[in-house]
């Protein structure tokens, strides 16, 4: 697994689609079905809004995909950086975020950080 | 030469930037792109212009349009900030503008005639709010503002309290 991360709008995708020629999953819109068989998954950080509003486990999904699809590539926001928010359900969806997060992060070979679109091995070498 | 230094609020990115300079004596520019609005902003703008006069930087206003700052040819400049040129930029008439790319082209031409340009911008996406339509698309500006930038610039720099990170070169 490898893990792409980094603040809204610092070229993630635009990383991925120049170095992965696989398929991109949506993860804010895709079937939740197909995410155990994506083979890159973008917008984690949305999919784990959908699970919420779906009263899943985001954290046991999670798990659930690192174990059933360990070569899958998953893109995230990070999400964390800013004032706690004001509205419940924003800041369970922060904090789960950033656990899922934790749980790919330590699943994946490799982490990357995006920053102005500039990819740094954060875990392992750059792919 | 282009450096981009980014990095998040009071993190000593001007600190960083201003240290660059050092080894420059003369025809040193200092761009400030910040308006002064209120007593407050009068009041920072006088205190910062003086902290620089005592490093030897000529400030020059210049809050839209970059590329008409009024540095001469073969300069060098120190460019901040980012943030509140694309604030000015985008938010001048009653629609939001759609300025990225008018920015970036802005730069590109001001750096052409610079020995060095340095340019302080923000990080601003990492907070997970959803924010109204305006903030947005200002988000997703300077995203691309900074990723064009960095993909041109010589060096890329991020400064975490104060401790300078090269991404680039």
């Amino acid at each position: 697994m490898i893990l792409i991360t980094g603040g809204a709008f610092q070229g993630k995708t635009a990383y991925t689609e120049a170095h992965f020629h696989y398929e991109i999953t949506d993860g804010a819109s895709c079937d939740l079905a197909t995410i155990r068989h994506a083979q890159i998954l973008n917008r984690y950080h949305e999919t784990v809004r959908r699970l919420m509003a779906e009263n899943m486990d985001a954290e046991a999904f999670t798990r659930n995909i690192c174990a059933e699809n360990p070569n899958c590539i998953v893109l995230i926001d990070e999400v964390g950086s800013g004032i706690v928010p004001m509205e419940k359900q924003e800041r369970i969806w922060r904090e789960s975020v950033g656990r899922c997060g934790c749980i790919l992060a330590q699943h994946a070979h490799t982490v990357i950080r995006c920053i102005c679109g500039i990819p740094v091995a954060i875990k392992g070498d750059l792919p | 030469m282009m450096i981009l230094v980014t990095g998040g609020s009071k993190c000593g990115k001007s600190h960083y930037a201003e240290s660059l300079f050092e080894q420059y004596t003369d025809s040193k520019y200092y761009i400030a792109t910040m308006q002064p609005y209120g007593e407050e902003a009068h009041a920072a703008i006088f205190r910062h212009r003086k902290m620089r006069a005592e490093k030897h930087f000529q400030t020059v206003e210049q809050y839209t349009d970059i590329d008409r700052a009024d540095v001469p040819e073969g300069g060098a400049a120190l460019l901040e900030c980012m943030g509140n040129l694309l604030a000015n930029e985008m938010f001048c008439g009653d629609a939001i503008q759609d300025c990225a790319d008018k920015i970036t082209a802005d730069i590109l031409c001001l750096h052409k005639r610079l020995q060095l340009l340095v340019i302080v911008t923000n990080q601003v996406g990492s907070d997970g709010f959803r924010y109204e339509k305006g903030t947005s698309a200002y988000i997703a500006a300077l995203g691309k503002i900074n990723q064009a930038l960095a993909a041109y610039a010589d060096s890329v720099v991020e400064c975490v309290y104060g401790i300078p990170l090269v991404l680039k070169g």
